[in-house]
């Protein structure tokens, strides 16, 4: 099940909540037995409930808002359709200034920032590079929402590598390496992504994912190429 | 006679793991002297809310093993296929009470760092209360335990040196072209079925035939040997936050999945009492996905009544790379369940106080019938 809930996570990082980078999402409950949900168009559908807070750890864990959530899977094929809706959200200019203190927080890191992993291998994450991580995070949650289907799990075990941190017009616009983890083949795919952010602004996103070999496990869809990169400018 | 048997009795203590091993000794004790070993420090300072190097969990084996020497002895199981000595450790109060053995292994895939910090959580909070722990001291009254702290050397070793993310072992395969078996898909419990690969290539490669790992091999007939006694087979993993039951190999239930989910569900539950986390319980192929050549499934199909698998923290937010600042939170509330298993089990196979007291004035009754009848 929670995979599920990541995907919808994602969905909330990446779509409506898009804007509002500084959120960090935390399940509070799951509603719906996923099992009963599959019609005759071979759909399987969703629904969550969970609650958004504050990423903040200085300010303590502030909800946010509450949310739900109702992911469809088509024909075993990636990219879920996801209706996300939020309700007692606070206000959209305290979303909004939230989103300025993890802008200004990243332009104020060192440039380039010298980092070989984050975390590192034992977990701990210095607290001046956890922006790096939340936005390599957002990032990520898109790579891995496109990746997704009924039976392919993704999570983000660790960032192996940030290549590329320079500021364009304000803009923040970072390349790094994630390793994403997959759950039912536990495999680590690594990906290349390079994603340009301004608070108010739609995240833009680059990839392109080292994928295993595997003809048997290939669910005959649309999947990130390894070949070539998929690209998108808006999303 | 008697002192004839003694001697036999000292010579089999020697033997590694007993007879029917011809490594000797000296092999895997040159290797472990030839280490460059860090400066060794003394178990008092050993901290068990950090991760450990393999030379630093050898040394910590050592310094318990002298510690706790009423209590603890080693045991050489294997080698492992880099030629590493695979030993754990055994902790039993010693007693004329015949003994049931309760098995915990950590860390067969290695980049599951967690795991093996549990193991060695738990021995010791075994060995610093089971003096004054009424809990403990009444479990160890009838239970030994053999707690295996690392057993994927080789691959626990390779994510300190090379790669944080290794799962697999570390045996050669395709002509020195493609490392690693999945070494808990290569017991012998419907082997490579399901959910396992022939492909050495990727991550769940179950290996060139049911148990063709050293390690495996080296866990297998040590069980194997004792599997009468075993009533117990646990093996920790993460992350996910699971207790899993069998079978992974398919959705057929053990004969006793009722009582296995009874028991699951009440250890989770303790855990959740402990820091509010939540863990899931239920059949693997049920609630994971299906997996062949699992430990233990193996273990089960043997005749080990209890056998589970645990998925330690998390859920995915750092998933294998657990901060260490979680260590004590998760060992502590892994604790909770693992003892809670463990008192269900001793109340099946001991008297409880209740039954104790039927038995007792069952007894007094029926010699005071048969006195009675003497009048």
């Amino acid at each position: 099940m929670l995979w599920i809930t990541n995907i919808a996570w994602k969905m909330c990082r990446f779509g409506e909540l898009n804007q509002n980078a500084s959120q960090e999402v935390t399940l509070s409950m799951v509603v719906a037995d996923p099992e009963n949900q599959i019609n005759q168009k071979k759909e399987r559908k969703v629904d969550l409930v969970f609650t958004t807070e504050l990423y903040n750890p200085e300010e303590g864990n502030k909800r946010l808002g509450k949310c739900s959530a109702r992911v469809f899977f088509r024909n075993e094929k990636p990219r879920p359709a996801v209706n996300v809706t939020c309700a007692q959200l606070i206000e959209k200019k305290k979303r909004h200034e939230e989103d300025y203190q993890l802008y200004k927080r990243m332009k104020q890191l060192q440039n380039p920032v010298d980092v070989v992993s984050i975390p590192d291998n034992h977990g701990h994450i210095d607290p001046s590079l956890k922006p790096i991580w939340d936005l390599a995070f957002l990032g990520s949650s898109y790579v891995m929402w496109e990746k997704t289907t009924q039976f392919l799990h993704y999570y983000m075990a660790q960032l192996s590598r940030v290549k590329q941190w320079k500021t364009n017009d304000d803009a923040i616009d970072f390349g790094y390496t994630v390793l994403l983890h997959e759950f039912s083949t536990q495999e680590i795919i690594p990906c290349h992504i390079h994603l340009v952010w301004y608070p108010g602004k739609p995240l833009k996103v680059k990839y392109h994912c080292q994928e295993v070999q595997t003809p048997e496990e290939a669910s005959g869809t649309e999947e990130g190429s390894a070949v070539a990169p998929t690209e998108l400018s808006n999303f | 006679m008697k002192p004839l048997l003694g001697t036999f009795y000292i010579l089999g203590m020697l033997v590694p793991g007993g007879l029917g091993y011809d490594r000797s000794l000296a092999q895997h004790r040159q290797e472990v002297v030839d280490e460059t070993v860090s400066p060794r420090r003394s178990l008092e300072t050993y901290s068990y809310n950090r991760y450990h190097p393999m030379e630093e969990v050898y040394q910590w084996m050592s310094q318990i093993r002298e510690k706790y020497t009423e209590v603890v002895t080693q045991h050489f199981l294997g080698m492992t296929y880099e030629s590493r000595p695979m030993y754990c450790l055994k902790i039993s109060q010693p007693s004329d009470n015949p003994k049931k053995i309760i098995w915990m292994d950590c860390g067969i895939h290695a980049r599951e760092w967690i795991a093996p910090a549990f193991c060695q959580w738990f021995v010791k909070e075994i060995l610093q209360n089971y003096k004054d722990n009424s809990r403990i001291r009444r479990l160890l009254k009838n239970l030994d335990f053999y707690v295996l702290p690392v057993l994927n050397i080789d691959g626990y070793i390779y994510t300190w040196t090379t790669d944080r993310l290794w799962r697999k072992s570390r045996s050669s395969h395709n002509n020195g072209t493609c490392f690693g078996t999945d070494l808990n898909r290569n017991f012998n419990a419907s082997w490579c079925s399901i959910g396992a690969s022939h492909n050495c290539q990727e991550l769940t490669f179950c290996g060139t035939g049911p148990v063709s790992e050293p390690e495996t091999k080296a866990v297998s007939s040590f069980i194997e040997s004792k599997k009468e006694n075993i009533v117990c087979f646990l093996t920790m993993h993460s992350y996910g936050q699971l207790i899993l039951l069998p079978y992974g190999y398919t959705t057929n239930k053990p004969s006793n999945h009722e009582e296995l989910i009874q028991v699951g569900q009440k250890a989770a539950n303790a855990l959740k009492a402990k820091h509010g986390t939540n863990y899931r319980v239920g059949s693997s192929a049920d609630i994971l996905y299906a997996t062949s050549g699992s430990s233990r499934d193996w273990a089960w199909d043997i005749g080990i009544p209890f056998s589970y698998t645990f998925e330690l923290r998390d859920n995915g937010t750092y998933g294998f790379v657990l901060p260490e600042a979680q260590i004590q939170a998760t060992c502590e509330e892994a604790m909770e369940a693992v003892l809670s298993v463990l008192d269900d089990v001793y109340e099946k196979y001991w008297h409880s106080n209740s039954a104790e007291k039927a038995t007792s004035t069952a007894v007094v009754l029926s010699l005071l019938m048969s006195f009675m009848s003497l009048l």
